[in-house]
């Protein structure tokens, strides 16, 4: 099965992926990060993207640029090409884009939730969505007053009602709820797309799997960092840790039981992987706080799925690195604008 | 290579005739331009189309050049006619003629088009979203209307159900409790309350779903289609709407269900609360959307006149952009000299139109009225300038076959003269018919006489395009086709017999040679050796009398092979021979005799040989002796062998002189193979000891003194030459023996295994010539025959279709299908089989800096 699937692979998918490999030959290099870091104003930048593959992204609009037009700009972008693969995928591989989406929609899901809770206005809050996460029901979550509400009124009908199995509860939504229920859907996420790529076996498993298993311990991480200093006890926590990851089961349980950043750095020392991450900076060279070494990380991750042929781990890791650029674009936009040119070069650079 | 000066005793016919061979000649030349009128020089260089600049600032960043901000204000400007024309399209106003051409505006002027543009693109705006508004209104109030007619239809529908089945209802319903009074309503402790509006016609489903999962059936929904298409005010595409209603009791779920109202995007109305209300709405609805659509009437009317005048001077706004903001690219690439006040561009000219160049640039300077006039220096160089060759309509095609393959080498032998014929002939080879090749001649003598038909030449059809750009190639190969099917006596695989054939069947009768055989046997032979059956050659071509022969194929393959051996030998000997013109040119005397004699004598000794033999075979074998000729391919592999003893000779002495023919070809191997690489190590180690220069190195040598003459002239003057010019840069080439033996040695193999899968190569001719004449004569026999062998009359009727059928084959397979197999090989026997023995091209287009190149239409700058 595993031989045939790359014999017949190019047959419904093979213009797809040509496609965006295409795409990725577009991505900025080193060369064009340091043009955009010499720029003195945002009509600098936009005179060098155009000579990049954005083209007229941005002098298409008549308004004067800002850095939160830019953003915008760049998301579009972003959301065009996604639904240019998407209307063009064939199962499975339309499952798996649909994977991809399902994060960003945990993430919009969670965002309504707080916003309703602020008193803030839906229409206010559905811009501000990405527009990947985007679903029919999305204006109507703030009704809901509790998870199990949620589910069983409003998102039941969405992709994103198995997620909900481990997160149905009564309580009250508040913020801390809020932020609960988004892990818990992230984890019951990630678990899923795993043992989906897992399923599809042969090369997509092979490059999806450590994208997905590093994504996963650096959840666990992350959600470890910042309880500290919250009520959230070791128990809570390890609910939220996605069981699919390298630090599974021996590290989350030591992570569940640390209480303070050495013990963190403890825990990460075991993993040749995310050893580097947590270690104390080099005297001399600046300063990278461990979420850029974590992106940093994930971007060669990403680069990796560009060297073997035949698998679905391409879409993801452009989309991922699009929005790493996307970022970095933002990043030096913004240094750009507030003159602060010692911290632009800051950006994670994504093709050396 | 360096431009060498021409004498003064060159006729100008020469001239020409050499750039067709050989390409213009080119110089490098610095242009002074005064910063007052460098627009004005420039704009009149891009009118001409002269010359090309070189970018003098390469480090500098696209933004941190001279005139970004003039460029960012063409680009402003580009955007609002981009914006302009998509209006002017949406509105369907047509474009006036394209065939002015406006001057560049002088920068004093841009202003003012500018001012004219943004206050048309505010205008324009302003009206546009006053119409998107009062659309949108419309839009609403036509919604609401739907909504109040099919939300009655509700009332009755469940009133007129009440009246028929009271019996059976329990609860009465709410839309008659609406009907009724409200104090019904507040008897039963809870607010009744009406939500009423249009939802997508496709989200009613979930729509209905959720409100129930969410209300727990605290609701009822009802709703029905709208028969209309309503148009999205969003998108503006039509949709199928569905009108609802939904009643509910209490505040809280009031709340809810506005709120996945607005998560489905409806559109809400306010429901009236008795029929006296909805009729009043209903009638005030009316009245307004009566009078918006008089106000959007005039608003669109408006709107149009706006459009119209903008329609007039938009082409003309467009080119201006357009060369405006090539000239400030171009003046991008000139760099500033501080002092002398004045701008400097380097630039790649022809010799010959260096006098234009002056002419152009003293326009130039009269026209911005400046003191100081431009003027234009000759550079000398030692970097490969680009290629020119100058073409017209006719030569151009051929010139785009040769340039496909690599644009050629500054100043090297150009094969798209020889092309001109060579190409058609061998296409004529392979697709050898008198009819097919009428045909061909005639549709493209039609694209020829109409070419100046606008409506032929501006088509988007890129096939057809293609088809219209090769028309003076496909009339010349149909021109040959009918030639070489004259010469292989073939119209739609039939012969015609013109002049009477050769060959007489009486004379067989005659001297009762057939009597024997004449009872018994299918099959009736001719024997030339008869008097009076043989009469002589035919005088074009073959002989029509084959065409009736069984054994016709054996005959025409055996000419037909030998033919193409022949015609390839020559083709490859004629690329041989120009290599010759391209050693003398760029003084490699040694060349000729290292490379070009050995390379010639291989090729003629054994494959001249082989040409030799088949003539000699056809010219001194009479009908008599016929029986007895030796075969080629025997003699030709004893001659490898030198195993002669054992055949019969063709000729006296042929031993010898295949021995002789054979040493000197494997001799001319080992020439060729260390010939070129000895000499030049000798040349570099030995020569300087005996203090002579030679050819080449002499003429470089010379260079070198001149280039350094002029530059210590420069300095003299003050300018400093070297910080922009980079011609200045000159690196002498390391002699290396290893890599020239090792080219040398590759290009040793290549030539000699060359020659021989070369010329088999050519046999193609053969393959293809022999594939069309079966294909044409199997249609003949498959379609044609069987019409008109039928013999009543309605065969007549039967014929047409068949005639039909016939034509449509021939012309889609046996023209386009055969003729583009035909055309590609032609193409390969040139580009591989001939211009490798000549033809490096390596060289770079000249592309110069021309306002008639920028691209014309539209579409195709990204403005619509």
């Amino acid at each position: 099965m595993a031989a045939c699937q790359e014999l017949s692979f190019n047959v419904d998918h093979g213009y797809l992926e040509g496609l965006v490999r295409g795409m990725k030959a577009g991505i900025l290099t080193q060369a064009d990060y340091h043009n955009l870091a010499q720029c003195d104003t945002l009509e600098d930048m936009k005179l060098h993207l155009q000579s990049t593959d954005y083209g007229k992204l941005l002098s298409s609009s008549e308004e004067d640029l800002t850095v939160s037009l830019v953003d915008s700009k760049l998301r579009e972008n972003l959301v065009t090409e996604f639904s240019c693969l998407r209307s063009n995928a064939l199962p499975p591989l339309s499952t798996f884009l649909d994977y991809i989406t399902y994060g960003y929609m945990i993430d919009n899901v969670v965002m309504l939730i707080t916003g309703a809770l602020k008193q803030r206005d839906v229409a206010e809050l559905l811009p501000r969505c990405h527009p990947l996460g985007g679903f029919d029901q999305m204006a109507a979550v703030g009704i809901a007053r509790t998870p199990t509400e949620l589910y069983s009124a409003i998102l039941v009908d969405t992709p994103l009602a198995p997620f909900f199995q481990d997160a149905v509860s009564d309580s009250n939504l508040d913020e801390m709820e809020a932020e609960i229920l988004r892990n818990k859907l992230y984890k019951a996420y990630l678990e899923s797309f795993h043992s989906f790529c897992k399923n599809m076996g042969g090369a997509t498993g092979e490059i999806m799997c450590p994208v997905l298993e590093f994504e996963a311990d650096r959840r666990a991480f992350i959600i470890t960092v910042n309880s500290f200093g919250t009520e959230l006890s070791g128990a809570d926590r390890s609910s939220l840790y996605p069981a699919c990851g390298k630090l599974y089961p021996d590290g989350l349980r030591l992570l569940a039981l640390a209480e303070d950043h050495e013990q963190v750095k403890a825990v990460a020392d075991c993993y040749t992987d995310y050893k580097a991450i947590f270690e104390d900076p080099e005297p001399g060279s600046e300063f990278k706080s461990f979420e850029d070494r974590f992106f940093e990380q994930e971007v060669k991750l990403n680069i990796l799925a560009f060297l073997q042929q035949f698998h679905f781990g391409v879409f993801y890791s452009y989309i991922k690195l699009k929005e790493q650029e996307s970022r970095n674009i933002v990043w030096i936009a913004e240094c750009v604008t507030q003159r602060q040119k010692s911290k632009i070069h800051n950006y994670i650079p994504i093709i050396q | 290579m360096l431009a060498r000066p021409r004498s003064r005793g060159v006729s100008e016919a020469t001239v020409k005739m050499c750039s067709l061979l050989r390409g213009e000649e080119m110089c490098l030349a610095q242009l002074f331009l005064q910063s007052g009128s460098a627009y004005d020089c420039i704009s009149e260089l891009g009118e001409l189309g002269l010359v090309e600049f070189r970018d003098l600032n390469p480090n500098v960043n696209s933004f941190q050049r001279k005139h970004v901000n003039e460029i960012k204000k063409c680009e402003e400007m580009e955007r609002i006619l981009g914006y302009l024309l998509r209006e002017i399209k949406k509105a369907d106003i047509s474009l006036p003629d394209r065939d002015v051409n406006p001057v560049t505006p002088l920068p004093k002027h841009v202003i003012t088009i500018m001012e004219q543009l943004q206050r048309l693109e505010v205008e324009l705006g302003e009206v546009t979203r006053n119409k998107e508004k009062l659309q949108k209104n419309l839009l609403e109030l036509t919604e609401y209307t739907h909504m109040l007619r099919i939300t009655r239809s509700f009332v009755q529908r469940s009133a007129e159900r009440e009246h028929l089945e009271a019996q059976y209802e329990e609860f009465p319903f709410l839309e008659k409790d609406a009907m009724m009074d409200y104090s019904s309503m507040q008897r039963l402790g809870a607010k009744l309350g009406f939500i009423s509006g249009l939802i997508q016609r496709v989200k009613i489903e979930a729509f209905e779903r959720m409100l129930w999962r969410v209300c727990k059936g605290y609701t009822i929904l009802s709703y029905a289609e709208v028969e209309e298409y309503l148009e999205d005010p969003d998108t503006g595409e039509p949709m199928q709407s569905v009108v609802f209603l939904i009643s509910y009791w209490g505040d809280q779920i009031g709340q809810k269900v506005k709120k996945i109202c607005d998560c489905y995007h409806c559109h809400l109305y306010p429901y009236p609360s008795s029929n006296e209300e909805r009729n009043d709405v209903v009638e005030g609805l009316r009245t307004r959307i009566q009078d918006l659509h008089t106000v959007l009437h005039r608003t669109e009317d408006y709107l149009k006149q706006v459009l119209i005048k903008a329609s007039e001077s938009v082409y003309t706004w467009v080119i201006q952009v357009k060369k405006m903001k090539a000239i400030y690219y171009i003046l991008n690439q000139c760099s500033f000299d501080v002092t002398n006040k004045c701008l400097i561009a380097e630039v790649w000219c022809p010799v010959n139109d260096i006098p234009t160049l002056r002419r152009a640039l003293e326009e130039g300077s009269r026209k911005s009225g400046a003191t100081v006039p431009s003027f234009v220096n000759r550079l000398p160089t030692t970097d490969t300038p680009p290629t020119l060759i100058r073409t017209n309509k006719f030569t151009s095609g051929f010139q785009n076959i040769v340039d496909a393959y690599g644009v050629g080498t500054y100043r090297e032998v150009n094969p798209a003269p020889f092309t001109i014929i060579t190409f058609p002939f061998l296409f004529a080879v392979m697709f050898g018919d008198l009819g097919h090749g009428a045909i061909m001649f005639l549709s493209a003598a039609w694209m020829v006489l109409y070419e100046n038909n606008r409506k032929l030449k501006n088509t988007r059809n890129e096939i057809w395009n293609t088809f219209f750009e090769g028309r003076y190639i496909i009339l010349m190969m149909g021109l040959f086709s009918i030639y070489t099917g004259l010469i292989y006596n073939d119209c739609f695989s039939k012969s015609l017999n013109i002049f009477g054939s050769g060959w007489s069947v009486r004379a067989m009768f005659e001297n009762n040679v057939w009597d024997s055989v004449i009872s018994g046997n299918g099959v009736l032979t001719l024997d030339p050796n008869i008097t009076g059956v043989f009469k002589g050659p035919y005088p074009l071509g073959i002989d029509p009398i084959w065409n009736l022969a069984s054994n016709r194929l054996t005959f025409l393959n055996s000419y037909k092979m030998k033919m193409s051996v022949i015609l390839g030998i020559i083709h490859m000997s004629f690329g041989v021979v120009l290599s010759t013109f391209n050693h003398l040119h760029f003084r490699k005397k040694y060349n000729l005799y290292l490379v070009f004699l050995p390379e010639l004598l291989f090729m003629l000794c054994l494959f001249g040989y082989l040409v030799f033999m088949i003539l000699y075979k056809w010219l001194f074998f009479t009908v008599k002796d016929s029986r007895h000729a030796p075969s080629i391919l025997i003699q030709f592999i004893n001659m490898f062998l030198m195993q002669s003893d054992t055949m019969q000779p063709l000729y006296p002495g042929q031993a010898g002189l295949q021995v002789f023919l054979l040493v000197i070809a494997l001799l001319s191997v080992p020439v060729l193979l260390l010939g070129k690489p000895v000499y030049l190590y000798w040349l570099q180690n030995g020569s300087h000891r005996l203090g002579m220069y030679r050819g080449y190195e002499r003429v470089r040598r010379n260079s070198e003194e001149e280039l350094y003459l002029m530059r210590a002239h420069d300095m003299e003057e003050g300018s400093s030459l070297s910080d922009f010019s980079t011609s200045g840069e000159h690196n002498t080439e390391e002699f290396n023996f290893a890599d020239e033996f090792l080219h040398q040695a590759i290009h040793t193999i290549e030539y000699c295994l060359g020659c021989v899968s070369n010329t088999a190569s050519y046999l193609r001719l053969w393959a293809l010539s022999l594939a069309h004449a079966q294909l044409s004569e199997v249609l003949w026999a498959m379609v044609m025959r069987i019409g008109l062998r039928m013999d009543t009359s309605l065969g007549v009727l039967f014929l047409v279709p068949v005639f039909g059928l016939f034509a449509v084959l021939t012309v889609s397979i046996l023209l386009v299908m055969e003729g583009l197999s035909a055309f590609l090989h032609a193409l390969r026997l040139h580009w591989v089989e001939f211009q490798n023995k000549f033809y490096s091209g390596t060289g770079v287009k000249f592309c110069p800096f021309s306002f008639s190149l920028l691209p014309s239409s539209f579409e195709h700058d990204g403005l619509l």
